[in-house]
């Protein structure tokens, strides 16, 4: 749809989904990849399927719990929310890209400055 | 260890789960279309992604291969057939031969606590023997604290009044049954507490199956008397059906230690601690918690103790060695090269087994190109597709392995039954069987699934390479067994038409059993003896000796010749022995009365000690004393048929004659002149209750174990070679159809048949010959191992592997040339229009 389709990598989507519960509170399975793609401003579009394959593994990991509820038009649906052991995740798991973005980012300043 | 517990409930309620997810997604769909969004994606394709990231799908996988298997398992049923008897007869093999072993060496008798039951054995300088002096073992009994109990056992033969043959009876300590945990099957066994003082009455416990077959299980028989030498004896139980005693050879009959003398005065004197005394074997157990070492040291320094108290009759320095008591039989250390070759043997059957089977799976995947092809291109990984072919020759090995467990645990029992093995043997599996088996399925498995699995997921259906080291191996194997049976068969061909130095066939040997007899009265029963027994019809020569030939009593002592320890065995016999025995005299003159210090030594010992010389006249030492050789006679093996090192020497016998056994020369067959016999000793003594026997039958007894083998490595061999034919025959025909049509242009264009044939044996002639030369080369080697039976010929004996290859040649060339037969019968126009 939008110009500029980016993949996305699997873990760094795990990644998404987790901000995305921590921010934003529970939600199903349809607002998370909405969200995401807000967040992204609309630069990021995915088939939004693959977010299901992240929610199984991460509620297979522990790091987010799932409870029915009610969607916003009384539908029931599967709401997603982040555990303890999943803000443990986030916090590591963010430390992790910063660390690396900052050592790419020096890399890759030092080569312009060539 | 949460995750694990997701992950478990995740496989237990997975529909559910799928069910959620496939609504979610649903839901999502709907929503996402709501506001006119697509690009959800392939939803099937998610769902799957979702299912791996579940963690689960290789059980899916695995039923999968399962189910697949069994379907194409069934679909070809001549295969699966021939696949699970190939199995079965190689699994089955191992199982009977481990389940043999198990039961002999490895499997506790049925006794209460075997682990601590030791066997004892006395050494000493100079001396070894694995009985005691019953006094000594009293003493022991009295003395040892490391020994919680000690059990003694005491063999003999006692005639029952009606009986032609004697009974085996088992005199033992009052313990034996309480000790053993053995209750009465009927009435009572043997009290420690009652039948250890000697009461007025004798009494006997019998054995389970001889009670069936000589009372035809009576209950009435407890508490009536039977006569045994002449003595009544009451009957006070019958032991249980599954008792054992201490080893594999249950006695018709056990009766109290203490009533011994009055069966046979020869054993009379129990305070005696010297030879002469009473000897039996002696077990004890250990108190909790010791360890047999400690028995043996306490034992060792009770012994020099008891020798300090009676310095003449006990040995010097006497050690006690114990071995483990609670098994059927102790496996000696002599033995481990024999059973590493059984071994062997039982695996080479499987590998023939597993060979052949291989090659069919490599055949059957060159029919099956077509279906492996489309499971590539619709995107099976190699390493899916050997795990499928994996699962199927897994299924195989499964059902092969029920087959072989089946098989193997009938030929057990057979086996069982045909030995006369005692009850308490169950052929039935145990863990260690089963356990072994089911690593035997595996190992088989392995072996004929993995290389034609390697191969065929290669899609290199040309495998030649591969199918040729199968048949090469199959080859192999298959001659080894054959040579090994072979040589075996010639051993025994050789032990039994080999003249062994004497006459045995006409032989009678009776052994009075004198029972309070002196050297005069024995003299005197001999002589008249000798003379009633001449004039009976039918005989033509009577004499003493010793020890009779071919009997369990035999005198040895080692001496130095030149640098080589030699056992000589010795013989004191009457001067008519050698004419009786047709032993030849070679050289010299006969023993004639009053010879004290005269010899007859074998030839075997004349060439040993004298080569070149004559050895008549010439000194002898034995021992301290120094005798004069007078004669040379033909060497006789006469302690066993199969023994070709031995050698004899032969003295008058003793003033005292009441050890002596009476050989008998019959012209009639033997079998018919015992009643004879046994009647002219009972007209002199009908008091006396001796032991009469055909000397052949002793040969053959001594034979046995030598048939056993002959016959266990034959049976194997001749298998071997039937599967392997039936191996070559398959892919050979299997050749043939492959190149119908090169075979059909050949023939078209003008081969000749000649050409054709060798055309299609071709390829499988250098794997044949590498096999028989590897087959040969392992037989060979394996065969150092079997020297020590092969009395009389070598290990390299060229008949028996000439006869093994050329046995091996003609089922080859058969099994070959049936399908190579149909290969001339290809009609030409037909092969060209074959697929």
């Amino acid at each position: 749809m939008a110009k500029g389709k980016t993949e996305v990598l699997q873990g760094t989507l795990d990644l998404m989904i987790l901000k995305t519960l921590h921010a934003l509170g529970p939600m199903h399975g349809y607002g998370i990849a909405r969200r995401i793609e807000q967040l992204s401003q609309e630069v990021l579009v995915l088939n939004e399927g693959t977010v299901y394959t992240s929610l199984v593994r991460l509620q297979q990991q522990g790091s987010i719990a799932s409870g029915w509820g009610v969607s916003e038009n009384n539908r029931k649906a599967r709401f997603y929310s982040i555990t303890k052991r999943g803000l443990k995740q986030l916090d590591r798991e963010t430390e992790n890209w910063e660390r690396i973005s900052g050592v790419i980012g020096r890399v890759l300043r030092l080569e312009s400055e060539e | 260890m949460n995750e694990l517990f997701r992950r478990l409930r995740y496989l237990l309620n997975r529909r559910r789960f799928d069910q959620e997810l496939a609504q979610d997604m649903d839901f999502h769909r709907e929503m996402a279309a709501r506001e006119g969004r697509q690009n959800f994606g392939n939803p099937l394709r998610l769902r799957e992604e979702a299912r791996d990231a579940w963690g689960w799908t290789w059980i899916d996988a695995l039923f999968q291969d399962f189910r697949y298997a069994a379907r194409t398992l069934r679909k070809s049923p001549g295969f699966t057939l021939v696949a699970i008897l190939l199995l079965a007869l190689g699994i089955g093999v191992n199982v009977a031969a481990f389940g043999f072993f198990n039961l002999m060496v490895l499997r506790p008798l049925p006794v209460r606590q075997p682990e601590t039951i030791l066997h004892f054995e006395r050494r000493a300088p100079g001396n070894f023997a694995d009985n005691f002096p019953y006094s000594e073992v009293r003493f022991y009994q009295a003395h040892s604290r490391s020994l919680s109990a000690v059990l003694a056992l005491n063999f003999d033969s006692l005639v029952m009044e009606g009986e032609e043959k004697p009974l085996h009876a088992h005199f033992v300590t009052a313990n034996f049954f309480s000790e053993l945990g053995g209750g009465p099957a009927l009435g009572r066994v043997l009290d420690p507490v009652r039948d250890e003082v000697l009461e007025e009455e004798l009494v006997a416990v019998l054995d389970h199956r001889f009670w069936e077959r000589h009372f035809a299980a009576d209950p009435s028989v407890i508490g009536r008397a039977i006569r045994l030498n002449g003595k009544p004896v009451t009957v006070i139980g019958v032991a249980g059906r599954k008792f054992s005693g201490l080893g594999l050879d249950p006695p018709d009959l056990w009766l109290p230690i203490s009533q011994c003398a009055f069966f046979s005065k020869r054993k009379q004197a129990q305070e005696d601690f010297s030879g002469d005394g009473m000897q039996v074997q002696m077990w004890g157990r250990l108190q909790p918690g010791l360890r047999p070492r400690v028995a043996e040291q306490e034992l060792s320094s009770l012994a020099k103790e008891l020798h300090a108290q009676h310095p003449n009759d006990t040995w010097k320095d006497e050690s006690l060695l114990s071995a483990h008591g609670g098994r059927a039989v102790t496996v000696r250390s002599e033995m481990y090269p024999f059973l590493g070759m059984a071994g062997a043997l039982c695996v080479l059957i499987l590998v023939v087994a597993c060979s052949n089977l291989g090659g069919l799976l490599l055949a059957r995947g060159v029919t099956r190109e077509r279906e492996i092809a489309i499971r590539v291109a619709v995107g099976a990984g190699r390493g899916r597709l050997i795990r499928q072919l994996l699962t199927e020759s897994l299924v195989l090995a499964c059902l092969g392995l029920a087959a072989g467990m089946a098989l193997g645990s009938i030929v057990l029992r057979l086996l069982i039954a045909w030995t006369n093995l005692p009850e308490w043997l169950s052929a039935w599996p145990d863990w260690r069987v089963t356990a072994f088996a089911a690593g035997i399925g595996l190992v088989a498995a392995m072996l004929f699934g993995l290389t034609p699995s390697l191969e065929i997921s290669k899609q290199r259906h040309r495998a030649s390479l591969l199918r040729k080291l199968l048949i090469g191996a199959q080859v192999a194997a298959s001659c080894m067994l054959l040579i090994a049976a072979g040589l075996l068969v010639r051993a025994l061909n050789h032990a039994i038409y080999t003249n062994p130095g004497f006459e045995y066939r006409q032989i009678i040997s009776l052994d009075p059993r004198f029972r309070g007899y002196t050297p005069d009265q024995a003299r005197s029963y001999f002589a008249a003896l000798r003379d009633r027994l001449r004039n009976l019809p039918g005989v033509e020569s009577v004499a003493l000796a010793s020890n009779p030939p071919l009997g369990n009593r035999w005198t040895v002592i080692t001496t130095e010749i030149g640098d080589r320890t030699v056992d000589v065995h010795i013989n004191h016999v009457d001067p008519s022995f050698f004419q009786t025995m047709n032993i030849p005299l070679l050289r010299g003159r006969n023993l004639a009365r009053g010879d004290t210090r005269a010899i007859i030594v074998s030839e075997s010992l004349a060439r040993r000690q004298w080569p070149a010389v004559d050895p008549v006249g010439k000194p002898f030492r034995m021992g301290t004393d120094n005798y004069m050789v007078v004669g040379v006679s033909g060497s006789a093996r006469l302690v066993s048929p199969e023994d070709s090192d031995a050698v004899e020497i032969y003295q008058l016998a003793d003033a005292d004659l009441s050890p002596m056994v009476v050989m008998v020369r019959t012209s009639a067959p033997p079998e018919g002149m015992l009643r004879p016999v046994s009647a002219a000793t009972k007209a002199i003594d009908p008091l006396l209750f001796p032991d009469v026997q055909l000397m052949k039958d002793s040969f053959h007894a001594k034979l046995r174990l030598s048939e056993y083998a002959a016959l266990a490595a034959s049976v194997p061999g001749v298998i071997a070679l039937l599967i392997a034919c039936l191996g070559i025959l398959g892919l050979v025909s299997f050749a043939v159809s492959e190149r119908t049509r090169e075979i059909g242009i050949r023939m078209a264009l003008g081969a000749k048949p000649s050409h054709v044939l060798a055309f299609v044996i071709r390829q499988f002639s250098f794997p044949i010959a590498a096999g028989l030369v590897v087959g040969m080369a392992g037989a060979a080697a394996l065969s150092q191992v079997l020297r020590r039976v092969l009395y009389g010929i070598s290990n390299l004996d060229p008949i028996a592997y000439l006869a093994a290859l050329g046995v091996f040649a003609v089922a080859v060339t058969l099994a070959a040339s049936l399908p190579a037969g149909r290969a001339l019968g290809i009609d030409p126009a037909r092969a060209l229009r074959h697929e």
